[in-house]
């Protein structure tokens, strides 16, 4: 198995080297970085599938002559789910990229954006494979760098540089907390090695352990994109290329969740009290609704994916922290089959996200806009990018039978057994979290009818659009290879349940793959089969059937059936894309409605004609909601340390001669008290 | 041999003095080139005192390095900064924040502040170096005094060389040399940031019609 490794650390490292043996032919760069590639994620595709069936975590570690780090490996069954699901994704983007790149020619270096990408894979592969705290770290901070560099690959937008910046600042942030968490179990190990943060000598102390768990929901957090970390995801996802959009929303914030799973459950071993999973929870219900909520309003279509990212994530947070709760009170299947929901719904967001921002990388290439009022009548035109485009958005909709509804609806089923709990405070709270998750699907439905209907039907809005061509081949393979995977994991959720039962058991300590799966091996049970029972095949079947039976009955009992082609009535008007419903005026029920969350600001300006006030000659509509956390939480936080370097201004004369003068005076201090 | 190790020790602290005194003439100079000449003077001795501190103890290596520093500091560097303060056409510090008997005193305090700090040291060093790492230290803070109290970039980067002269003499004297491949990466960077230092020097006349730098001031928003 270490053999693969090294296959998928030669790809990426070839990669990265050999588009600059060819300076001047872009195509050629093109494929001398997409290809290696393409090698290395399969390697680690098949990489993960074994280290998710072998019994044994494979391990393997190099010195280094750094003090404190070691090149330290290990492939337990978590890391190798989480290498599938980096190298899936990346093969996809990979592939993507042969196509896509070609966007890029001629404004930005092919070579420099295919070598930093495959950095960023194989870094991303190193954070989950890492087996000592430093090597992650250094591991992580190169993704997020590298990320960074990405991001800005348009750097001459200034746009582009301020979300670039933004994001920067977040993911540092976020890492402090991160270094912060392992420091504390470096202090009381006095070793980097996960194998002592398992085992320590002696146990952490209780207030060490909970200061551990908050730095380390904050840290990984900030990096997830739960609210209210979450505001860098809709600045610096929209504007990376998307094949890299794709793989940051898809499998990076993923990365997070990894780490959380890692220290909670790995870790601490599952020993953690119940606030802990309430706040996960709490946490995840938030970021699942709001998420969906500022979605919503969103017409910058990538915008609106990165801001389903942080919805997303708060399912899976849902997931895991009810797993925890369970967890806390000993109640091991159950917390099995929450963390069970939590890692499944990881793989299917991780698949449909990056679809879905592939998809919008294709419009992106095809029309040269984000802004989904310039779209309109794009099926006709890119009919495979609108097939798998509607596949994903089936997918995030939770509906069957795509992936998607099968690990909501076992999310669903993990929330609904909390009577289990002896608590009553929480057999109270989780129905509630259960009904937020519900709300939020329909938000989430809503969304994607806006996103499909505005993008794909009807009349094209723009020249953009109506110009637009079908994206080339490579870039529809990949969106057709992540659309097979979604509906794949959908209909065969029991060839599944029992890989990710691998991943659940050494975390949970039970297996509860047999307890899932009922008898006859076609249909899930997670209690038993009185209680609730899915069984995907059968329900792909009855959809099958019911529309198949719908078509019969139209030709049997219906009228002729010989299409007539001819122009929708329009009252007697010619029909223009000006009279379609618009995304602002689709979404505008719900802005009503959530007003208070909202706050939107509208402005209706109408000019009049001279003649007469009944009729008007321009109007023009705006409206904004209010980012109440950038307003409230963030912009006083950056006033305030503005403020404070305005305070320290004063001692940042400019006089090279008071700074030497600052350090002698500390100098000659520092020696007299070492007197 | 107690004789010859009383000698040697009487002969290292004579180096390590002359050193010191060079320090104080250099406080005490207006022209430039007489710092320069000064301080490759002020090298020269510290060669003096390597080499007899690895005549002494039979370290090889201290041999190389004071032969090192016989080529940069004696020759090289002093080379360049002549060459400097030839096309500047700057010869004489004229305004100086602090004036020369001022400065004297202050440097006389600074050295009995390093020997008061160096009290509780001293007993642990070896017989021959005794009284050294007080002189180092006071060469090292004089070094620093010289950079804060004067105006001209030449003159800053003489009072920053003499802190590495400080800091090298410190380091034979209390662990009979650096392990030689940190002193071959000091010299390395001694001569780079002379250079550099050099290169700054030129850039600042060239941007102020000065080599003042407190004309830097007006660099801040």
């Amino acid at each position: 198995m270490l053999n693969l490794l090294w296959v998928l650390l030669g790809g990426y490292v070839a990669g990265i080297l050999l588009p600059f043996c060819l300076p001047r032919d872009p195509n050629a760069q093109n494929l001398m970085t997409s290809v290696p590639a393409i090698v290395a994620t399969s390697a680690g595709v098949v990489l993960g599938l074994l280290g998710l069936t072998s019994s044994e975590p494979v391990t393997g570690s190099l010195a280094s002559t750094i003090p404190l780090l070691t090149l330290a490996i290990r492939l337990d069954s978590l890391a190798a789910f989480f290498v599938l699901t980096i190298s899936v994704v990346g093969l996809a983007a990979s592939i993507y990229a042969i196509g896509y790149l070609r966007h890029f020619a001629g404004r930005t270096s092919i070579a420099t954006l295919g070598a930093l990408f495959n950095a960023y894979l194989l870094a991303m592969t190193f954070v989950v494979l890492a087996d000592n705290g430093f090597f992650f770290l250094l591991a992580w901070e190169l993704m997020s760098l590298l990320s960074y560099f990405l991001v800005v690959t348009e750097h001459e937008k200034a746009d582009v540089r301020y979300a670039g910046l933004f994001y920067l600042i977040m993911t540092h942030v976020g890492t402090a907390f991160i270094v912060v968490a392992f420091l504390i179990f470096f202090q009381s190990t006095g070793s980097f090695s996960f194998e002592t943060f398992r085992h320590p000598g002696q146990p952490l102390h209780e207030g060490m352990k909970t200061l551990v768990f908050l730095m380390a929901l904050i840290g990984f957090g900030t990096k997830a994109g739960i609210v209210p970390l979450h505001v860098w995801l809709p600045y610096a996802h929209p504007v990376a290329p998307s094949h890299v959009s794709a793989v940051m929303s898809g499998v990076m914030i993923k990365t997070a969740i990894y780490g959380l799973i890692r220290v909670y459950f790995d870790f601490f071993g599952g020993q953690f009290p119940w606030w802990w999973g309430f706040t996960v929870l709490l946490l995840g219900a938030t970021s699942a609704l709001l998420g969906v909520m500022y979605a919503l309003m969103e017409h910058d279509l990538k915008r609106l994916l990165a801001f389903h990212s942080v919805e997303n994530i708060g399912i899976i947070l849902l997931g895991i922290g009810v797993g925890m709760i369970f967890q806390s009170y000993g109640l091991k299947e159950l917390a099995a089959l929450g963390l069970l929901a939590g890692i499944y719904h990881t793989i299917n967001h991780a698949l449909f996200k990056a679809l879905l921002f592939l998809g919008a990388g294709s419009l992106l290439y095809a029309t040269d806009t984000r802004n989904m009022e310039e779209y309109g009548g794009l099926l006709r035109r890119m009919p495979w990018t609108g097939l798998f485009f509607l596949i994903g958005a089936v997918s995030i909709s939770a509906l069957p039978p795509t992936n998607g509804f099968v690990s909501e609806w076992l999310v669903f089923q993990s929330l609904f057994l909390s009577f289990q709990i002896p608590t009553v405070f929480l057999k109270l709270m989780l129905p509630i979290a259960a009904a937020i998750l519900a709300l939020t699907g329909v938000l989430v439905l809503a969304c994607f009818a806006k996103a499909f209907g505005i993008t794909f039907l009807a009349q094209p809005r723009s020249a953009h659009a109506r110009h637009a061509e079908e994206a080339p081949v490579p870039m529809r393979i990949a969106m057709g290879f992540l659309a097979t995977f979604c509906v794949a994991l959908g209909i065969a959720p029991m060839v599944v349940v029992p890989l990710l039962d691998r991943v659940v058991t050494p975390l949970a300590g039970i297996s509860i793959a047999r307890n899932i799966l009922a008898i006859d091996g076609w249909a899930l049970a997670p209690v038993n089969v009185e209680f609730s029972s899915l069984s995907t095949p059968v329900l792909a079947l009855l959809l099958v059937a019911l529309s198949l039976l719908g078509l019969a009955l139209a030709v049997t009992l219906g009228g002729r059936l010989k299409p007539r082609r001819y122009k929708t009535w329009g009252c007697g008007i010619n029909l223009s894309p000006r009279m379609e419903y618009t995304a602002t005026g689709f979404v505008q029920p719900i802005k009503r409605v959530f007003s208070t969350i909202y706050q939107p600001t509208v402005k209706l300006e109408t000019e009049f004609l001279d003649e007469s006030r009944y009729f008007a000659k321009r109007r023009h509509f705006e409206f904004h909601i209010e980012p109440i956390f950038e307003k409230y939480l963030y912009d006083p936080l950056v006033a305030f340390f503005a403020a404070l370097a305005d305070r320290l201004k004063v001692i940042q004369a400019g006089s090279l001669h008071l700074y030497l003068t600052y350090i002698f005076v500390t100098l000659i201090a520092l020696l007299l008290l070492a007197v | 041999m107690p004789v010859l190790s009383s000698i040697g020790s009487q002969l290292v602290n004579l180096c390590s003095a002359l050193l010191l005194l060079t320090c104080f003439a250099i406080v005490a100079q207006r022209r430039l080139s007489a710092c320069v000449d000064l301080f490759a003077l002020q090298s020269a001795f510290l060669v003096l005192t390597a080499t007899l501190v690895a005549y002494l103890t039979g370290n090889q290596h201290i041999y190389i390095a004071a032969a090192l520093t016989g080529v940069i500091k004696v020759i090289i560097i002093p080379r360049v900064l002549k060459k400097i303060i030839d096309r500047l056409n700057v010869k004489r510090e004229l305004v100086m924040y602090v004036n020369v008997p001022a400065g004297l005193l202050i440097c006389g305090g600074l050295v009995m502040l390093a020997f008061f700090i160096a009290q509780p040291i001293i007993p642990l060093g070896s017989l021959l170096t005794r009284d050294s790492l007080a002189i180092a230290l006071a060469i090292v803070l004089i070094g620093l005094f010289t950079m804060i109290a004067r105006q001209k970039a030449v003159t800053q980067l003489v009072g920053f060389l003499v802190m590495e002269n400080g800091l090298f003499l410190g380091a034979t004297a209390a662990t009979h040399g650096m392990p030689l491949i940190v002193e071959l990466g000091v010299f390395f960077d001694v001569l780079i940031a002379a250079l550099i230092a050099g290169i700054y020097t030129n850039r600042l006349q060239d941007a102020f019609d000065s080599v003042n730098t407190d004309r830097l001031t007006i660099l801040k928003e």
